[in-house]
């Protein structure tokens, strides 16, 4: 037991921000975004090149294979830089396919994708959330039915990352009705140019997209099928446990240099002859703010480390998304308080933590739907 | 980063789960029970102690010279979280929380004198720190020293004298230097409590324990009572205050009235029904999240100090966290079991009248050893740097 970075985990994540540092400033993160951009190619032409956009995958398909604790690090290093670059839903959809190639239950393409993700050649994302906040696999009701070798697509698909720029969508559908929830769902591989497709791409809070995706009558053929028919949850468990916790690895990131950003103003700004850092009431605002992003770091810490170890997550996952919604959007809170007036400019920095880091936390479940597992796990 | 335990530990965490049915019946509970409230240690407990100090359990991270065994840091944890998880009112801690600082500071003699006979629980210290006017402002301390001879005369009084009744010691700051400033002029003394001039007076607090006032009246003490340099208690007190506050003791008092409420919601008839409201899950939910944080950040303390730091501002962080999550959690389960949560004792009483006991002795954690108010003002000068003026 020693919960502290060893080695390895330094290694990474000094080098990761070190790499960052240098490349990805506040101003080439608000271009982006300015721009409207859906991502910025030459950063991710160089996490390719860092081999990071493979760094826990299997190494016979050029991945890393380093542990899950390790990608959590980075990950951490990704928030706090705010990398404008779709990391999350590329890395969380090729980690999926991996697990089924290696269980053998995929086809060549799965394989072939996870290959040129770890090179940068495919963008990956994934859809699952449909018209309610949750993330539950009761929440799944776009259909997929049987047609000859393959099945046909017919529903929407509520917030998908990167949508319109990725090669391959991992769509969770239902190609059952009836029984449990967890039961009768299916994991499908579609192109976003397949006939039949229609996105619509929103602007986010953090300055970002997420797409409106419908299907109409979308035919995917029988090498899309990712997992088993009908017990597609087996995989998407894992899948999301691993999507919230680099989720909260990404909030913390982000909001630990939120609260950085502050304390470091509250040493710099002066009021009634000395610095804001010097008065109890904003000096115990910061001990507060350190001890609640820590807090939520170390939960999620914990959670990779039970995907590291093989060991189910879930009620660890759930414990990490649950607290590191809440307790970061009031640190968040409290670093724009300390920053007074400077919070609400645009041509400030601070906002951009502010914005990016609150948005990460609407996704992947709200805190109340976390709870509510929490509370099941511990037989309530 | 490794969240797990080893195969060692978990082979000892069996060992003591094994030790403490074996050996930890109700009627030594019941025994060490009243003496936290006011009956003194008991012959049961007293051989319980033994049986501990045999197995060198007490101190047992220490080096072996000084009677400890040089185990992991983690065992010593272990060993701390099972006997506070089989509710032992028993606070072995307290018995060796002043031994760093004199293996750190001590005279030759001042170690083999005290180390052994702190594992055998042979001495025992109460913590002379606070007093009347300042406990929180602990450098403003007024009990003066006077050097007299070969000896120092002692005067003034301490408060919150915790164990003062049945210590056989007090590990006591007092003032050697008036002229310095605060921090500079005050030095630690290792006290014999038969010594003439110490008067105890308890103080029966709301949870039914036991604390003290304890005044010192020409309380003469050789110059070899003195633990480290003169005018340099400060900085040794200091240390040992900070890793003082950390541990799976202190941890598991914080998190004890959750994990009652949780088993009391999980297994009780009444309970369960309680439990169904889906506004109760939510906030047991919550708690839970709220018990790991308290859980890692003493994991988090235990693998710096196990590194060789002293934490900056990790400890006071977790001295903030678990008091006032215990406190939130004794509120919340106030409003969650209602009228129920009020009765002391009876039937209906649940959990035995556990939670009022528990209700109002979170309160001392918030401000015992280190108010949080402090700790937040430690966190943000020593922790994040902020200025002074």
């Amino acid at each position: 037991m020693d919960v502290l970075l060893n080695e390895d985990e330094e290694m990474i994540r000094d080098g990761v921000r070190r790499f960052f540092d240098a490349e990805c400033s506040p101003d080439r993160v608000r271009g982006i975004e300015d721009g409207g951009a859906r991502t910025d190619p030459e950063l991710w032409r160089q996490l390719a090149e860092l081999g990071w956009l493979g760094l826990a995958l299997p190494s016979v398909y050029g991945g890393g294979e380093a542990p899950f604790t390790q990608l959590t690090v980075l990950f951490e290093e990704a928030g706090r830089a705010l990398a404008p670059v779709p990391l999350h839903p590329h890395v969380v959809t090729a980690l999926a396919l991996a697990e089924a190639v290696g269980r053998g239950e995929c086809g060549p393409l799965a394989a072939t994708l996870v290959s040129e993700a770890c090179v940068g050649d495919s963008l990956l994302t994934w859809a699952w959330s449909e018209r309610l906040p949750g993330m539950g696999p009761e929440t799944i009701e776009l259909s997929a039915t049987a047609d000859g070798n393959g099945w046909r697509l017919n529903g929407h698909k509520g917030m998908v990352e990167a949508f319109e720029i990725a090669g391959h969508c991992l769509v969770a559908a239902r190609t059952q009705t009836g029984g449990s929830a967890n039961g009768g769902l299916t994991l499908l591989l579609v192109a976003p140019n397949a006939p039949g497709v229609s996105a619509v791409a929103r602007r986010t809070l953090a300055g970002d997209f997420q797409s409106e995706v419908h299907f109409d009558n979308v035919y995917v053929d029988g090498d899309g099928l990712v997992g088993r028919v009908d017990e597609g949850w087996d995989l998407a468990r894992p899948m999301l446990q691993r999507a919230m916790v680099l989720n909260c690895a990404m909030i913390v990131g982000a909001t630990r240099r939120a609260a950085e950003r502050a304390f470091d103003y509250a040493k710099e700004r002066h009021a009634f002859g000395h610095p804001i850092g010097s008065f109890q009431a904003i000096q115990h605002t910061c001990a507060d703010m350190i001890t609640w992003v820590d807090g939520a770091e170390l939960l999620t810490r914990e959670a990779a480390w039970h995907i590291a170890q093989g060991s189910d997550a879930g009620l660890a996952a759930a414990a990490a998304k649950a607290f590191t919604n809440e307790r970061c959007q009031a640190v968040l809170r409290e670093a724009n308080q300390i920053h007074g007036g400077y919070a609400q400019v645009r041509e400030y920095d601070q906002q951009l933590w502010y914005r990016r880091a609150a948005a990460w936390s609407m996704r992947l479940g709200t805190s109340m739907e976390h709870r509510r597992a929490v509370a099941q796990a511990l037989e309530l | 980063m490794d969240f797990g335990f080893s195969e060692e530990n978990e082979a000892f965490r069996a060992e003591i789960r094994a030790f403490i049915a074996e050996n930890v019946s109700p009627e030594i509970v019941q025994e060490m029970h009243d003496g936290t409230q006011g009956a003194g240690i008991g012959p049961l407990t007293k051989d319980l102690i033994h049986k501990i100090g045999q197995r060198g359990w007490i101190g047992m991270s220490w080096p072996e010279e000084y009677g400890g065994r040089d185990a992991d840091i983690i065992d010593q944890y272990i060993f701390e979280e099972e006997l506070a998880r089989a509710r032992v009112p028993l606070n072995l801690g307290n018995f060796i929380e002043q031994a760093p600082a004199i293996m750190n500071a001590g005279t030759e003699a001042q170690k083999q004198y005290f180390l052994p006979r702190l594992v055998r629980g042979d001495v025992t210290f109460a913590l002379g720190y606070t007093e009347p006017s300042g406990g929180t402002d602990l450098a403003s301390l007024k009990t003066r020293a006077v050097a007299d001879g070969d000896d120092f005369v002692i005067n003034g009084q301490k408060v919150f004298t915790t164990r003062a009744e049945s210590s056989s010691h007090i590990y006591l700051m007092a003032r050697t230097d008036p002229e310095a400033p605060k921090h500079r002029g005050i030095s630690i003394f290792l006290v014999p409590m038969d010594t003439p001039g110490i008067t105890v007076r308890p103080l029966w607090t709301l949870p039914g324990g036991r604390t003290n006032e304890v005044f010192l009246e020409d309380v003469r003490v050789p110059k070899e009572s003195m633990l480290g340099a003169e005018n340099e208690g400060w900085n040794i007190g200091a240390s040992a205050l900070n890793l003082g506050r950390a541990g799976a003791r202190r941890y598991c008092i914080y998190v004890s009235p959750f994990e009652d409420l949780l088993k009391y919601l999980q297994t009780d008839d009444l309970g369960r029904d309680i439990a169904r409201d889906p506004v109760v899950r939510d906030k047991v939910a919550e708690l839970y999240c709220e018990a790991q944080v308290a859980r890692l950040f003493t994991m988090r303390s235990l693998s710096m100090v196990r590194r060789g730091q002293n934490p900056p501002y990790e400890i006071s962080s977790e001295k903030i966290w678990g008091p006032e999550f215990q406190v939130r959690t004794t509120e919340a389960a106030s409003q969650i079991l209602g009228p129920y949560h009020q009765l002391w004792e009876g039937e209906a009483a649940p959990n035995g009248g556990s939670f009022p006991r528990q209700y109002v002795n979170a309160m001392v954690s918030t401000f015992g050893h280190g108010s949080t108010q402090v700790m937040r003002t430690a966190i943000a000068r020593r922790g994040l740097g902020l200025p002074r003026e």
